[in-house]
């Protein structure tokens, strides 16, 4: 009778930290009391774990019992510590061997009548415990393929804590799942029931399209209402590139740790694809709160983060954008300390020209010229700035929709991006990073290399357009891209006029 | 320091602009009408109750002094209805203002005079139009008034800085604004070469109300009034209206009769207005210009015949000044999207159309 100590795990944002959980017991007057700098979900650990170890089959005699979470400065949070807890407290009681609990990490939420319930964030948990040589876990069952992502660790799960001390002592087995050994990812090729092929004309949108997601350039539709320009947006996903395996880990992680994880299939093998609302806010948006908590631009991590009628968001949602936009991850600070989540995302946003929507068709729009600047002012510019690509999707003719013409579908845009994303993947091998789009300074130099001729027209456009140092850049990397989807090694005439046209709209000339 | 009352005398409120003239010569100045006490103790009655109480709480609203200095400071004169230098095209119409206020200089009395109105958004076809309108009237010596709006007004201006002419805008707000703010380059070079009026003094704001009013004194300033592109309700029909009241000519510009942003100019033809075709057509009609010379014309069109690659010039052929977008091209070009989109980066590139906005193109005319 004493002192018993087991490994749990605890989350922070979307990063793990392992826990001590100590117990002790000792005579004095009878009191189950438990310290550890505890948020209120932890607190009521105790009557859980009190009255699931007498569910159990144990009765815990009148002691002083003390519980203590360790490092005691690390604010705990979560339900995966009633588990360990009562291990703890049982252990420390000698009412179950000790012997296998050592060196095992233990999670899981128990139920009044002993049963353990799954918890978010496993694999980050379990990930975490690996690095620090832990080679084993207890966790709920319903959890196990998760933890099983996991390299090279031994994974239990249990159903009840009778199950787990029975298994303690030497009765009974536990379900078990090893992590798996190769690295693969079984892409089951669904066929999603929307297609490019559905939207009848708008073959120049669809081009821009391909453009933005073969080099993960940030786009920008803009158009009247119903021209299609939300239809367009949703079948990105149709044709992102496949996720590779750390990525998947990565999004996994990050959709472990928020509980939005599907149960049947514990690794995202889908790139994500998050439509947000225009009355989102910021710290929905871009992540927050008191205890940092993931972002939309998080959950769009590897994927698309959708914006519709982006010039109905409130400003300055839209400033804190411009971060993770440039930097591709979050870095809050808060009181509790300094978070880091990553936010590699492509940006796709829609919005109408001017407040009637059907500028610059003057036939139809009956907004002033005022009105129609304003609209536009409602975004600011370096918010714009930040935008690769940007096309009109104009109302589409009857033409175009009664017409037979076959047009291009997903699954071959889906190879083109395919190819031409190989190309970058060889190119940058060696390097941090992945996609044209995220290319700097030094890449420019090294892989936009510009012929005489491509040179030559570049100037001219510089001049001609009246570009800015950071648009030149844009359409030098867009360039890439191009010339990428065409197999070209060096950057052509063709492919800098391409992205010129691309080049965002110009502020100053909208609606006068 | 007379002036000071004068300008008391012009921003007084409540008394009308007619009224103000004749109490002014009965009393025999504005300082008589400041001290209207004092005046009528010698002259006898001038001024009714309503009359004598605008007076007094016009009195208590003002300082004299610091008012003037704001308008000497912003470099502005005033004309008053009377003096010499009151336009003596307004002179003789009736509801003129009492006082102009002039940034620069007056429209010359000698020289013909144009007004160029029409729609703030408009098409690039009325656009350049306008320009090219305007440029071929200033050679011919004629100047061009119109209100510096955006759209039609601005061109006309610029296509008369263009050629070097005199130009005027009459504003609806105080002539030390300038309203819209992306016309602060033209309200410069407006003053440069000619000038900015109003009827409203320094520091007037832009307000709605002010605008169909001030289109009263364009139309009085001309001898001939130009609309470019109306829509069948528009700002630009009422200036055509005031201008006939006035014994104006008025002459409008065709456009495509389907096209509901000129169906104004359309009806104002129908209904009888000068029709213009050409640049030549107003200094013809008006006797600056005579018949042979008008030759100039065709020889332009065959310069237009441009040598460019097979692709850009099917893409070329399917523009005009009506802009259309990459969609309508691609159906008419049967082009890939890519191959569309750079024949018309190099068009633009070389100058021959323009992007008006995002993927929307009219051919550039030279």
């Amino acid at each position: 009778m004493g002192f018993y100590k087991v490994v749990s795990a605890s989350m922070r944002g979307i990063q793990a930290e392992l826990i001590q959980v100590e117990a002790d017991v000792s005579n004095g007057l009878p009191m189950f009391h438990m310290v550890g700098y505890l948020s209120s979900e932890v607190k009521e650990a105790a009557e859980r774990v009190r009255t699931a170890i007498r569910n159990a089959g144990y009765t815990l005699p009148a002691k002083k019992v003390v519980v203590n979470l360790s490092p005691g400065n690390v604010r705990k949070r979560g339900t995966a510590f009633d588990l360990p807890i009562s291990i703890a407290v049982l252990s420390a009681l000698d009412m179950v061997p000790t012997k296998r609990f050592r060196n095992i990490l233990l999670i899981g939420e128990l139920g009044l009548d002993g049963k353990v319930r799954p918890v978010d964030g496993v694999l980050s948990m379990v990930t975490e415990a690996k690095k620090r040589g832990i080679c084993a876990c207890i966790l709920p069952k319903a959890n196990i393929k998760e933890g099983a992502l996991v390299r090279e660790m031994h994974i239990l799960g249990a159903e009840s804590l009778e199950e787990i001390c029975d298994w303690a002592k030497g009765n009974a087995k536990l379900a078990e799942e090893n992590g798996r050994a190769n690295d693969s990812i079984r892409h089951v090729q669904e066929k999603p029931d929307i297609d490019y092929s559905d939207i009848q004309g708008q073959e120049g949108v669809k081009r821009a399209t391909l453009v933005a997601v073969a080099g993960h350039h940030n786009l920008l539709y803009i158009g009247p209402p119903g021209s299609g320009k939300t239809m367009m947006a949703k079948r990105i996903p149709t044709i992102l590139p496949e996720l590779s395996w750390e990525q998947s880990i990565e999004v996994t992680k990050i959709y472990s740790a928020v509980g939005m994880l599907r149960g049947d299939e514990p690794l995202m093998t889908k790139r994500p694809f998050r439509e947000v609302h225009h009355t989102v806010t910021r710290t929905a948006l871009v992540g927050g709160g008191r205890f940092p908590a993931p972002g939309e631009v998080t959950l769009a991590h590897e994927g698309v983060l959708f914006l519709d009628e982006l010039a109905e968001f409130q400003r300055g949602v839209l400033e804190g954008l411009r971060q993770p936009l440039e930097e591709r991850c979050v870095h809050l600070v808060r009181q509790q300390g300094a978070c880091w989540f990553p936010a590699d995302f492509m940006l796709v946003a829609a919005m109408n020209p001017c407040p009637c929507g059907n500028y610059p068709d003057l036939e139809r729009c009956i907004c002033t010229p005022t009105q129609i600047q304003g609209y536009l002012g409602r975004i600011s510019q370096p918010f714009l700035d930040r935008m690769d690509i940007c096309v009109e999707a104009p109302k589409v003719k009857y033409e175009a929709l009664a017409g037979e013409e076959r047009t291009i579908t997903s699954e071959e845009m889906r190879l083109m991006v395919k190819k031409a994303r190989d190309r970058q993947k060889e190119r940058f091998a060696g390097s941090k990073i992945l996609t044209n789009a995220q290319m700097g300074r030094e890449e420019l130099r090294t892989w936009c290399h510009l012929g005489r001729a491509a040179e030559c027209l570049m100037r001219q456009a510089y001049d001609a357009l009246q570009l800015t140092a950071r648009s030149y850049h844009k359409i030098l990397k867009v360039a890439r891209t191009i010339a990428d989807l065409e197999d070209a090694d060096e950057i052509e005439e063709g492919h800098i006029k391409e992205a010129v046209a691309y080049r965002m709209i110009d502020k100053k000339y909208w609606g006068s | 320091m007379e002036r000071m009352y004068e300008y008391w005398l012009a921003c007084l409120k409540g008394i009308g602009s007619e009224r103000k003239k004749q109490l002014r010569e009965r009393a025999g100045s504005a300082k008589a009408l400041y001290y209207i006490e004092e005046t009528e103790k010698q002259v006898g009655i001038l001024v009714n109750d309503s009359e004598k109480q605008a007076i007094g709480t016009g009195r208590k609203n003002w300082d004299l002094k610091r008012e003037y200095e704001k308008l000497e400071k912003a470099g502005i004169r005033m004309v008053i209805k009377g003096e010499k230098e009151y336009p003596v095209r307004m002179r003789k119409l009736a509801g003129m203002p009492y006082a102009l206020y002039v940034k620069g200089n007056l429209p010359k009395e000698d020289g013909m005079t144009a007004a160029i109105v029409g729609a703030r958004k408009c098409t690039a076809y009325g656009e350049v139009m306008t320009l090219k309108i305007a440029e071929r009237l200033v050679q011919c010596g004629i100047q061009i008034v119109s209100g510096m709006a955006r759209g039609i007004d601005g061109a006309g201006h610029r296509g008369a800085l263009n050629a070097g002419g005199s130009t005027y805008a009459v504003l609806g707000c105080g002539a030390d604004i300038c309203y819209p703010r992306e016309h602060r380059g033209l309200y410069e070079d407006i003053l440069k070469r000619g000038g900015i009026l109003s009827e409203l003094p320094p520091g007037a704001p832009p307000l709605p109300q002010h605008f169909p009013a001030r289109n009263r004194l364009i139309s009085a300033l001309a001898d001939v009034v130009l609309v470019m592109e109306a829509r069948e309700k528009s700002g630009s029909l009422i200036t055509a209206d005031m201008a006939l009241e006035q014994g104006r000519d008025v002459y409008a510009l065709p456009g495509p009769i389907n096209s509901s942003l000129s169906r104004g100019c359309n009806q104002l033809i129908r209904q009888g207005a000068g029709i213009i075709t050409g640049a030549e057509d107003l200094p013809l009609d008006l006797g600056i210009l005579q018949k042979n010379s008008s030759s100039g014309i065709k020889k332009k069109t065959e310069e237009t015949k441009i040598m460019l690659e097979t692709t850009e010039n099917m893409v070329y052929s399917n523009l005009d000044l009506f802009a259309k977008n990459q969609e309508e091209l691609l159906r008419l070009t049967h082009l890939a999207p890519q191959e569309l989109s750079r024949a018309l980066v190099s068009l633009e590139l070389k100058g021959y159309i323009e992007e008006r906005s995002k993927n929307y193109y009219v051919r550039r005319e030279k």
